[in-house]
């Protein structure tokens, strides 16, 4: 999971021709409406993308307002998960039991839909309030941020610790001069992970109740109530609060680390 | 010419089974602290005020937990929780793997024809990634409700293909670029040889591209299991399938005023699911890189 | 040890053995009963093939792995004391620098870290940027740099707090045969102008006879050094490679390396 994206964004700079990509987009859509028209298929089967398009431009400020509640309730978490798992990372790379006791813990949480947790926080907090969703998106943004940096924060090339041997290094100066810079791609690499997946985190919490204000519950009752088109352009919000979090932490990447992503010396 | 680090090379030498066995044991102990840590809340909240709800009601004992196995589901029901749970996580765990076989299938598919045509990968690449950062899992309420409206000449489409869709097109769009990349991982060398060798493109594909393809494929797998399986809960969760652990989570967690454990035993049911599904997976690796070199552990 | 004021071998071994996994049923005896002295100013080179120990010979020398058996001692100073107060500095095949420094802050680093000021570090690490001729690189990224400038970097870096000893872990091992050259010449000339002794482990019989006062040629299973060759070429030039004296040092090497006259000449003659 966590080493695609290298790997990626290599792969997308390497074809960056940026036709090919709108030919298809047009294409599809274009097939999609046709389809819809010409075979007249029901909005609840499929609405056309004008429809779609024509729900969410009429209902922008419903969308901005759902959008944003739920992105506020990603951010929240992604922070909260951030800075837990950095913390973690690094008790996880100074002391060997911690790193024994949650790496392998951490390796079996990632196969396991952390998201069933929302019920328990939702009786073990306040319902009604944003808190369970905050701490449920937390917890699923933490493992994968924990797992990346403390494999950057581990994993320095053995020469380079043997040159911090030579120069006499304390621990602490070798953590700060080397392993911390060593693990900045890594931490990306995990923000990049776990930013889209607090939004998605955020997004399905709202399914086990509480305050119907997110993307989720709107989804949920829009389609509840037949308003196919509306619910269609829900998704559209979510797919576009998605990928902004993906973009600025892509973007805050560039602009931090400009030596990431080039050919490495050795 | 490095010679050996004491430490490392006793770490190489230990197998893989081994190295998995004592990894277990260490995530054992770790849930027996989150265990000691969850009742050290419980027993700090009876004395001072925590912004967490302790009572038994909302996190009763571990020991209240392991006795609603046993429990009967409803009052004089035969069934216990425990056999509930156990049939609801088999119901989703089938549904799961049925879609995680489709999205396999597909994602292969896919990722072959954007090796073989170039206009596919450039044109379909940037959307198959952008996917990963994509909360897709929003269009479940909108999948399932298809169910029981629609139907394929005689095969009607139920709820149950609802949500082994949504599993499916989870798990298809990380493994089509894992599976893509394990496609384009045969180094220069290896192409020019297969050239040399006059080889035809489907020569190429099955005795270059696919075999280099593993290590590329395993991560690949985990990830689209995994997400299978979250696809599979959240689709039963947010419109309520009948039959699978996600819907019996919802139920449960409206009787936690009467039965407060009973959730409980449908999380660690959800846990189950997701581990099954992790260590079918395993065992799929561990057929799949049998002939690969043992690499050290990073 | 011999308490004579500053009449030190620059570096001294006595009765060296290095035991990997000593005990369990995977031990490897890398170094058995290692003797060796260096004088300061000395430029000698260990060689022999995969799995002789001189890899780890230097790692012990310079205390970034232990001795199992016997003492190490550099300018009159145990291993660990010698690393502590900085007695040498040392250069890998990889050039090991951190990508997120520019160059002259990689050079900078050992400086960094003995707390010197952001002023002297810079005027120090330009001036040894100048010596290997990489001033006009000082505030690259290392991966802008081709791989012979990248291990000069790394010769700076070794140089930065001015050891009199520099240990070199197949430095040029991972260059072309022509940049590898011109780095040995470069070397030369920078142990000239600087005085230091060197222990150089390489791979390349012409390179250690060109480079070396002495050649020491190691043995594997167990790890141990079977001759010293010393070698006597005076002055180095652009001609040097071709002399008799040179190919007579080559073929002297490489008949020690192949185990002849490994009867003749009993293991230690430091001395001579």
């Amino acid at each position: 999971m966590s080493t695609q994206t290298a790997a990626q964004s290599r792969r997308t700079g390497r074809f960056s021709g940026i036709w090919p990509p709108i030919l298809i987009a047009v294409l599809f859509l274009a097939a999609w409406q046709i389809f819809v028209v010409a075979r007249d298929i029901q909005p609840y089967l499929l609405p056309a993308p004008s429809l779609i398009v024509t729900n969410f431009f009429t209902d922008l400020s419903l969308m901005w307002a759902a959008a944003f509640y739920t992105g506020t309730t990603a951010f929240l978490g992604l922070v909260l998960g951030t800075v837990l798992g950095l913390v973690m990372a690094l008790l996880a790379s100074r002391f060997i039991v911690v790193n024994h006791l949650v790496t392998p813990l951490a390796a079996g949480l990632a196969a396991v839909p952390i998201i069933a947790l929302t019920p328990i926080l939702n009786n073990m907090f306040n319902i009604t309030s944003r808190t369970p969703r905050v701490l449920v998106t937390m917890i699923i943004v933490l493992f994968p941020m924990f797992v990346n940096v403390t494999r950057g924060l581990l994993q320095v090339k053995p020469v380079q610790l043997e040159l911090m041997r030579s120069m006499n290094a304390h621990p602490r100066t070798t953590l700060k001069v080397l392993r911390i810079p060593n693990a900045i791609p890594f931490f990306f690499t995990g923000l990049k992970v776990a930013a889209p997946l607090a939004v998605i985190a955020a997004l399905v919490a709202e399914y086990f109740g509480g305050p119907q204000e997110g993307l989720g519950s709107r989804i949920a009752s829009a389609a509840a109530n037949t308003a196919y088109g509306r619910a269609w352009a829900y998704v559209v919000a979510s797919i576009i609060t998605g990928l902004i979090f993906y973009l600025v932490v892509v973007a805050v990447e560039k602009w931090t680390t400009p030596w990431t992503g080039r050919t490495r010396s050795t | 010419m490095s010679e050996p680090v004491s430490g490392k090379q006793r770490g190489a030498t230990r197998t893989r089974v081994q190295r998995g066995v004592i990894s277990i044991l260490w995530a054992l102990a770790g849930v027996v602290l989150v265990v000691l840590m969850w009742e050290a809340v419980k027993f700090l909240g009876s004395f001072i005020e925590l912004p967490i709800n302790t009572s038994d009601t909302s996190m009763p004992h571990v020991w209240t937990m392991v006795d609603a196995f046993s429990n009967p589901v409803v009052r004089g029901s035969d069934t216990t929780v425990l056999q509930a749970v156990v049939s609801a996580t088999l119901t989703s765990l089938k549904i799961a793997l049925g879609g995680f076989t489709i999205g396999v299938t597909f994602g292969i598919v896919l990722a072959v024809i954007m090796q073989r045509f170039a206009f596919f990968e450039r044109g379909l690449l940037p959307f198959v990634i952008a996917s990963q950062t994509v909360p897709l899992i929003a269009l479940a309420p909108l999948i399932v409700g298809l169910g029981n409206r629609i139907s394929f000449g005689p095969i009607e489409w139920t709820t149950t293909y609802s949500v082994m869709f949504i599993a499916a097109y989870l798990a298809f769009f990380p493994l089509s670029v894992g599976a893509l990349r394990g496609l384009q991982a045969p180094s220069a060398t290896s192409l020019e040889l297969m050239r040399s060798y006059a080889a035809r493109p489907n020569q190429m594909l099955w005795k270059l591209r696919f075999p280099s393809s593993v290590p590329y494929l395993v991560p690949a797998l985990k990830v689209s299991a995994a997400a299978a399986v979250v696809g599979t809960v959240v689709a039963e969760i947010s419109t309520g399938v009948k039959g699978g652990v996600g819907r019996l989570l919802i139920e449960y967690a409206r009787e936690t005023t009467s039965q407060p454990a009973k959730v409980y035993v449908a999380v660690f049911g959800a846990i189950a699911l997701g581990l099954a599904a992790a260590a079918l997976v395993s065992a799929l690796d561990l057929y799949l890189t049998r002939n690969l070199p043992k690499e050290s552990q990073a | 040890m011999s308490s004579v004021q500053t009449s030190h071998q620059a570096v001294d071994v006595q009765g060296l053995w290095k035991i990997f996994n000593e005990g369990s049923n995977n031990e490897v005896t890398a170094l058995s009963d290692i003797n060796l002295s260096v004088k300061p100013g000395e430029f000698i080179s260990l060689i022999g093939p995969s799995g002789c120990g001189k890899s780890t010979l230097l790692r012990v020398i310079g205390d970034l792995t232990g001795a199992t058996r016997g003492e190490v001692f550099i300018a009159g100073e145990t291993a660990p004391v010698a690393r502590e107060k900085q007695l040498y500095g040392i250069a890998f095949q990889q050039a090991a620098l951190f990508d997120w420094r520019t160059v002259r802050r990689n050079v900078e680093l050992p400086l960094e870290l003995q707390g010197l000021g952001k002023k002297e570090r810079r005027e120090r690490a330009l001036e040894l940027l100048e010596l290997v001729q990489l001033s006009d690189f000082a505030e690259h990224r290392p991966w802008e740099l081709s791989g012979g400038m990248q291990q000069r970097v790394a010769i700076a870096r070794s140089l930065a707090v001015d050891p009199p000893l520099l240990l070199m872990d197949e430095p040029f091992g991972a260059l072309d045969e022509m940049t590898r050259e011109r780095m040995q010449n470069e070397l030369l000339r920078i142990c000239q102008e600087t005085g230091k002794t060197i222990i150089f482990v390489t791979h390349s019989i012409p390179e250690a006879v060109y480079l070396s006062d002495r050649v020491i040629v190691m043995s594997p299973r167990p790890g141990r050094i079977t001759h010293t060759v010393p070698i006597e070429l005076g002055e180095r030039n652009e001609d040097t490679r071709e002399t008799d004296t040179f190919y007579a040092g080559v073929t002297a090497v490489r008949e020690a390396l192949r185990g002849r006259s490994a009867s003749a000449s009993p293991p230690r003659i430091e001395e001579l």
